[in-house]
């Protein structure tokens, strides 16, 4: 059955500042989205407060999937309704072990270890880096690697990419863009991917692509939209007047 | 019924030597502290009742808990002290000796009533201790499974004492566990030596039960460029008292120390440090770190003390301490004493909640916000655990899963 996430109206203020001011887009399972801009355009911005991270303040507007209201609820529910978001800069949890937090997310605790271990071969992690503590020590391609795992794991509905592809290298980057095209095909994930770079869409090539500037979408369009980007740059793409 | 002092003056009689008629005149000049001494002003010291626990001239019956159990079964060498009686020990690896040591003396020659003049429970523990078990480790051995000291306390007063000697270049882990019956009081008094270029590395894991008294006392001397790391992890006793000192008397000693403790019910967690640097080119790192549930109640009072001519010290301590009910309490006290220009020291402390965003990362994969908190605070005995191989870890970890699943139950309805 296809879900929608549907973005409306969403204005957030980070601190003081307005940072979203009035965000529409709508990506629904099985399909490839992705979200480019210049930075500071409001991109991690809206990844965070889909995700109900501290800190980031929702003003007004509306956060569905399939007509469920995802704003009021706490970022646990929101995981649990279907959105999983890898970070820029997965964070450290000291003392916290990868296993205990997949069982604790809601993955099978007699299956877990074994998927772990699938799931970290077919992205070229080591799986003994998943032993110790969540995203300690590991490299800043491994912590990458590692959310994609989790990602198998977890198999969330609807996967939100916060430029994963800053600091990758080329085969890091490979492993997880094909990660994530096979789960659009496994279960028809829905896909999300905040980037200003094209790299990413060389192997996860999405369906359709939004330029997003001082905190709105300006353009959706299809892969003629990436080649103007090529061409013209941002410049190319104004935002409208408020 | 026989009182403390009556089975103190029994015991004392049985093994006259060793010091302990001299260890136990000083106790009595010194007599029990008072809550008006600034160093006991957290401890209810009226709860304690002296009187109440005798001494026992052998060891009780202990039956070892299944964690117990699981830890011998990982250990490369276990020795079982039970009331501070060392009993049988079987097949040692080379490079090893187990003995026990009755002449009253301190690992630096002293007599232990010198050493620990004006401290009454080490005075006690000199008086009334069987004899110091010694585990020697000799010089250039590796010893590639841990030594597990399996610490069983009966239901009256006990002293425990341990040395442990790692000779030049040798390197060893060593676990110990105290577990004990209701109303106990074990007063361990213990000694690491690293020796020149050595290795230890150590976990105290504290599991008496909830009603028991602990009073501990522990230094490392740590010779040139030898290396002591050390985890301290507090879970049982109604009051539990580590005090963790080490002297870095070599150049380029190195000391961690690392404290760890979860508070429930009433208990008191009362952590002391003091690193003495004497030497050049010395480390020390000291992290306390620990939670404090329902009515309990924490200490941290560390003290970094750096000699004239210790040049190029770097020490540094750090105390994190998380509240988790309106009712429980935490103080840290810092304390630096520097002597000498030519260095780095640093300290800081803080009274808090969890971090916000590793907790909202977990939640953000799906976790319960009760369940983030439950990893994360267990979280903090788990970074204890790091040095050990998984067949020691295990069974400490599973520990104290438990305990933490109901205290952060209980902790996250208010947060």
């Amino acid at each position: 059955m296809t879900s929608t996430l549907s973005i409306q109206g969403l204005r957030v203020a980070v601190g003081d500042r307005e940072v979203l001011k009035g965000f529409d887009l709508t990506v629904s399972t099985g399909e490839v989205h992705a979200l480019m801009g210049p930075n500071g355009s409001g991109k991690s911005t809206l990844a965070h407060a889909l995700t109900g991270h501290p800190g980031y303040r929702v003003l007004e507007g509306s956060v569905t999937i399939d007509g469920r209201e995802l704003l009021g609820l706490s970022a646990t529910a929101r995981a649990r309704a279907g959105l999983f978001l890898a970070l820029q800069q997965p964070l450290e949890v000291p003392g916290v072990r990868p296993l205990d937090m997949l069982v604790a997310a809601g993955a099978d605790p007699a299956t877990v270890a074994v998927r772990v271990r699938e799931e970290a071969e077919r992205v070229g992690l080591r799986p003994e880096l998943l032993e110790r503590f969540v995203n300690v020590d590991l490299s800043g391609g491994e912590r990458k690697r590692a959310e994609m795992v989790q990602l198998g794991v977890l198999r969330p509905r609807f996967c939100l990419l916060d430029e994963i592809d800053s600091g990758l290298d080329v085969d890091a980057l490979g492993s997880v863009a094909r990660r994530l095209s096979a789960a659009v095909g496994e279960w028809e994930c829905g896909v999300l991917a905040i980037t200003h770079f094209r790299r990413l869409l060389v192997e996860l090539v999405p369906m359709t692509i939004h330029v997003v500037r001082d905190g709105r979408v300006v353009a959706t369009g299809g892969p003629e939209i990436a080649e103007r980007l090529e061409r013209d740059g941002y410049d190319g793409f104004r935002a409208p007047r408020a | 019924m026989t009182t403390f002092a009556d089975s103190a003056a029994a015991a004392i009689d049985a093994r006259p030597g060793g010091g302990r008629r001299e260890a136990w005149r000083a106790f009595e000049e010194v007599g029990l502290p008072s809550a008006s001494d600034e160093v006991w002003r957290y401890t209810p010291l009226s709860d304690l009742g002296l009187e109440r626990h005798a001494v026992p001239t052998g060891p009780s019956p202990a039956r070892p808990s299944d964690t117990a159990r699981r830890l011998g079964a990982g250990a490369g060498v276990v020795l079982t002290v039970v009331d501070g009686f060392l009993t049988p020990v079987g097949e040692v690896p080379e490079g090893v000796r187990v003995t026990t040591d009755e002449s009253g003396r301190s690992h630096t020659g002293q007599a232990l009533v010198e050493r620990y003049a004006r401290d009454a429970f080490s005075l006690l523990n000199a008086a009334l201790a069987p004899a110091t078990t010694v585990v020697r480790v000799e010089p250039g051995v590796v010893l590639a499974g841990p030594v597990v000291v399996l610490g069983l306390a009966g239901p009256g007063a006990s002293f425990p004492r341990l040395r442990v000697e790692v000779g030049r270049g040798a390197e060893a882990v060593v676990v110990e566990y105290l577990e004990g019956a209701p109303d106990g009081l074990v007063v361990p008094l213990s000694e690491y030596a690293v020796e020149e270029n050595g290795s230890l590395t150590l976990v105290t894991y504290q599991r008496l039960d909830d009603t028991a008294w602990q009073v501990a006392r522990t230094t490392g001397f740590v010779e040139r460029d030898a290396r002591l790391r050390q985890a301290v992890i507090g879970l049982g006793g109604h009051y539990d008292r580590s005090r963790n000192d080490a002297e870095l008397r070599g150049a380029g000693a190195a000391n961690e120390l690392r404290t760890t403790y979860l508070g429930r019910g009433d208990q008191v967690h009362d952590f002391r440090t003091h690193q003495l640097h004497l030497a050049p080119r010395t480390t020390s790192r000291l992290l306390s770190k620990g939670a404090v549930a329902e009515r309990s109640r924490s200490v941290y009072t560390g003290l970094i003390e750096i000699e004239k001519g210790a040049t190029r010290t770097d020490a540094r301590q750090t105390n994190h301490n998380l509240l988790l009910s309106p009712s429980a309490h935490a103080d840290s006290v810092p304390n630096l004493d520097i002597r000498e220009n030519d260095v780095l020291c640093a300290h800081a402390s803080s009274v808090g909640p969890l971090d916000a965003l590793q907790r909202w990362y977990l939640e953000s994969r799906g976790v319960e916000r009760v369940d983030a908190q439950r990893l994360m605070i267990q979280g903090f005995f788990y970074e204890m655990l790091e040095a050990l191989p998984a067949a020691l870890a295990a069974p400490i970890e599973a520990d104290v899963a438990a305990a933490v699943a109901g205290v952060a139950r209980a902790a996250a309805v208010g947060s």
